[in-house]
C-alpha cells in the first residue's frame, strides 16, 4: 500500500482516466442489470411473486400458461398426491379492456383465482375479492396510471361483462401486461359463452417437493409439471428481452477485464526499470504483487462507489412508468463479479512482474 | 580489519556448449572495513557481471562468495532478496530513484520493505538527509531534483539499511566531473565514518584518487594494482 498509494498521489491523472473508464462500465453494468431486473419484473411479477413451487401444465402446451387447458378431472388426478390445501387452479387470460364511458383500450390479463387459496393477492389499497361475487375485481395498481380508479366500472371486450375494480394490489403483471384477479365465478361467466363451454382452467399451482411433483409428472397422464422458472421462459417475450440484456452485461464484464488489463498491462510495462530497481534493492516479487493488487483493487472500488452512486442518482430521476429494479442484492452481486473480474485483469502485470530479473538494474543507463 | 566481502576463485560462463562465453575468470578479490575499492575496466570486460555476483543478484558458475563472513553463494535465488535488502547497499548509474515517492520516502521505503517500519527508521531517514545536504529537500520529487541531488539521494538510500558493503555501479556517469567527485567524495566519506565496505565500479579515471585501492578488470581477469596514496579527511 506504502507505494501504491503514493503513486497514485503522483500519478493522479492516469490514474484517474483508467478510473473513469472503470466508472462508465460499471456504472453501464449496473444500469443495464437494473433494467434487466426492472424488465423481468414488468414482465411477469406475477409469477415472479406467485406463492407456489411448481405449476402442473398440459402436456401440449410447450410450457406456456396460456395454451394450457385443465380440466376438473385432471385437477382430481393431481389432488390424489397432494391436499386440496396445497393445489389450486388458476386461470389466465391476455385481453382488452375499456373504461365504462371512455373509448381507451388497455392490454390486461385476467387471473382466475380461489381467493381463499394460496394464490390470492395482498390487496394495497381497497378491498380484497370473494369467492362469491360475480362482477367485482381486483387489478394491478400500474392500472392507476392509465386512469383507472377504485369503483370504476371496466368492459371486458371478448366476452362483454363488465366488472367493478374494488381493490388494487402491487407489482401483479403477466407478459407486460397488469394482472387482473378474479373469481372462478366470474371466470366462468366469461368462457360461458366461449366454445369449449364447461368449467376448465390454465394451470394447477402446487406446493410441493421435487418427489411429489416428479410422482405426478410421471403419473397423471397428459401433464407437465413445471417449476416457476420454466413457467417465466414460458411467457412470450420473456426469454429473448431476458437473454439480450444478460448477452449485453456478459460483453460488458469481459470488457471491463480487457480494458483493466491492457491499462495495467501497459504501465506495468512502462515500470520495468522501477521494478528491476525495486527488486534489486530487495523487493520480493509477492510485495510488488501486493502493490499491483491493491492499485487495482482501490481504483475497483472507488469506481463501483461512484457508479453505484450515479445509477441510483439516475434511477432516483428515471419516470416510474420505465421498468428499472435495482436491489442491494443485485449491487453487490454485480460490484463482486466485477471485483474478481478486475482482478483477473491484473493477472497479466503480475506475470511481467514475477519475470522481471533484479539484474537489469545493473548497467542502465535510464 | 576484518574483511567485509571475500571473492573467492569467482568464475561465471554464460551460455552452454560451443556458444559458452566465460565472462569472469576465477576473480578473486578481498574488501576490508573501511575499504573503498574501484573497479576499472573497458565495456565488455565483465565489470556488470562482476558487480551482480558481489550484489547478490547472481550466481557464480564456480567460486564462493563470503559477505560479512557468511558464504552466500549457496543460497537459494528466492533468498537472495533478504540478502541484498539487509546487507548491501546499490547506487545504480542516473540513481534509479523511484518517481513518484518523495526524497524522505525513498529512504522510508527500505525498511518498509524489510518490515521494519519505526520511529528509528525516520530518525534514521533524517540523519541521513541532513548529513548529505538534503534536508530542504525531503518532500521533493525526483523530477524536480538536480543529477547530483538525485546520487547523494540514491547513497543516502543505500544507506538507510545499515549494510556491511555498497556497491556503486558508475554513479559518476551522468554528472559532470566537479558535481561527479562530490558524489564519490560522499561515498568515500560514509564507508570511513561507518568502518563499512564499498566497491565502486567506474571507468572514470578522474575519481580513482579518492578510493583506497583500484582493481583492472579486463577480459574477465582481475589485477592489482597499486594507487598513490591521496586520502581524503
Amino acid at each position: 500500500m506504502f507505494l501504491a498509494l503514493r503513486e497514485f498521489k503522483h500519478a493522479k491523472l492516469r490514474y484517474l482516466l483508467v478510473a473513469l473508464i472503470m466508472i462508465l462500465i460499471a456504472w453501464l453494468v449496473l444500469f443495464v442489470s437494473g433494467l434487466a431486473k426492472g424488465l423481468s419484473s414488468d414482465n411477469a411479477s406475477s409469477i415472479q411473486n406467485m406463492n407456489t413451487d411448481y405449476l402442473v401444465l398440459q402436456k401440449q402446451a410447450d410450457n406456456r400458461l396460456n395454451r394450457s387447458v385443465i380440466s376438473n378431472d385432471t385437477l382430481k388426478d393431481v389432488r390424489t398426491f397432494v391436499s386440496d390445501k396445497k393445489s389450486t387452479p388458476l386461470g389466465v387470460q391476455m385481453t382488452t379492456l375499456t373504461k365504462d364511458g371512455s373509448a381507451k383500450k388497455v392490454d390486461v390479463t385476467f387471473f382466475a383465482i380461489n381467493t381463499n387459496g394460496m394464490l390470492a393477492p395482498d390487496v394495497a389499497e381497497g378491498k380484497m375479492i370473494n369467492n362469491t361475487t360475480t362482477n367485482e375485481v381486483v387489478a394491478d395498481s400500474s392500472l392507476k396510471d392509465n386512469g383507472f380508479h377504485l369503483g370504476d366500472i371496466v368492459k371486458d371486450q371478448a366476452s362483454g361483462k363488465i366488472f367493478k375494480i374494488i381493490g388494487f394490489t402491487k407489482e401483479q403483471s403477466f407478459s407486460h401486461a397488469p394482472v387482473i384477479h378474479m373469481n372462478f365465478k366470474e371466470w366462468d361467466a366469461i368462457h360461458k359463452a366461449n366454445a369449449r363451454g364447461g368449467e376448465f382452467f390454465n394451470a394447477v399451482a402446487l406446493k410441493a417437493n421435487q418427489d411429489k411433483a416428479d410422482q405426478i409428472d410421471n403419473s397423471v397422464s397428459g401433464v407437465d409439471v413445471i417449476t416457476k422458472s420454466d413457467a417465466l421462459k414460458g411467457i412470450p417475450g420473456y426469454k429473448e428481452e431476458q437473454g439480450s440484456l444478460i448477452m449485453m452485461i456478459a460483453f460488458l464484464f469481459v470488457i471491463a477485464a480487457v480494458v483493466l488489463a491492457v491499462f495495467f498491462y501497459v504501465i506495468t510495462i512502462q515500470k520495468m526499470n522501477q521494478f528491476g530497481v525495486l527488486k534489486a534493492i530487495g523487493a520480493k516479487t509477492g510485495y510488488l504483487a501486493k502493490n499491483i493488487v491493491s492499485q487495482v483493487l482501490l481504483l475497483t472500488i472507488a469506481s463501483l462507489i461512484i457508479s453505484i452512486a450515479l445509477t441510483y442518482g439516475v434511477a432516483f430521476i428515471l419516470p416510474s412508468s420505465m421498468p428499472f429494479d435495482l436491489s442491494p442484492q443485485l449491487v453487490l452481486g454485480c460490484s463482486g463479479l466485477f471485483l474478481v473480474v478486475s482482478v483477473i485483469g491484473s493477472l497479466l502485470s503480475l506475470y511481467r512482474v514475477a519475470k522481471i530479473d533484479a539484474i537489469e538494474a545493473i548497467g542502465r543507463a535510464v | 580489519m576484518s574483511d567485509k566481502l571475500v571473492l573467492d576463485n569467482i568464475s561465471k560462463v554464460f551460455g552452454d556448449g560451443d556458444t559458452s562465453v566465460k565472462v569472469l575468470d576465477r576473480v578473486s578479490l578481498q574488501v576490508k572495513a573501511g575499504e573503498f575499492v574501484a573497479v576499472v575496466g573497458p565495456s565488455g570486460s565483465g565489470k556488470s557481471t562482476f558487480l551482480s555476483i558481489a550484489g547478490a543478484l547472481l550466481s557464480p558458475t564456480s567460486g564462493r562468495i563470503f559477505l560479512d563472513n557468511k558464504e552466500i553463494n549457496k543460497i537459494p535465488e528466492q533468498k537472495m532478496n533478504r540478502i541484498r535488502l539487509e546487507k548491501i547497499g546499490f547506487v545504480f548509474q542516473s540513481a534509479n530513484l523511484i518517481p513518484y515517492l518523495t526524497v524522505q520516502d525513498q529512504l522510508l521505503l527500505i525498511p518498509k520493505l524489510a518490515g521494519k517500519r519505526n520511529k528509528n527508521a525516520e530518525k534514521r531517514a533524517d540523519d541521513l538527509l541532513k548529513r548529505l545536504g538534503l534536508d530542504h529537500r525531503r518532500s521533493h520529487y525526483p523530477e524536480s531534483l538536480s543529477g547530483g541531488e538525485r546520487q547523494r539521494v540514491a547513497i543516502a538510500r543505500a544507506w538507510m539499511n545499515d549494510p556491511e558493503i555498497i556497491l556503486a555501479d558508475e554513479p559518476t556517469a551522468s554528472l559532470d566531473s566537479e558535481r561527479g567527485r562530490a558524489v564519490v567524495q560522499m561515498l568515500a566519506d560514509e564507508v570511513k565514518l561507518r568502518d563499512k565496505a564499498a566497491i565502486m565500479v567506474t571507468h572514470d579515471k578522474r575519481m580513482l584518487d579518492l578510493c583506497d585501492r583500484v582493481v583492472y578488470i579486463e577480459d574477465g581477469q582481475l589485477s592489482e594494482q597499486p594507487v598513490n596514496e591521496t586520502k581524503t579527511s
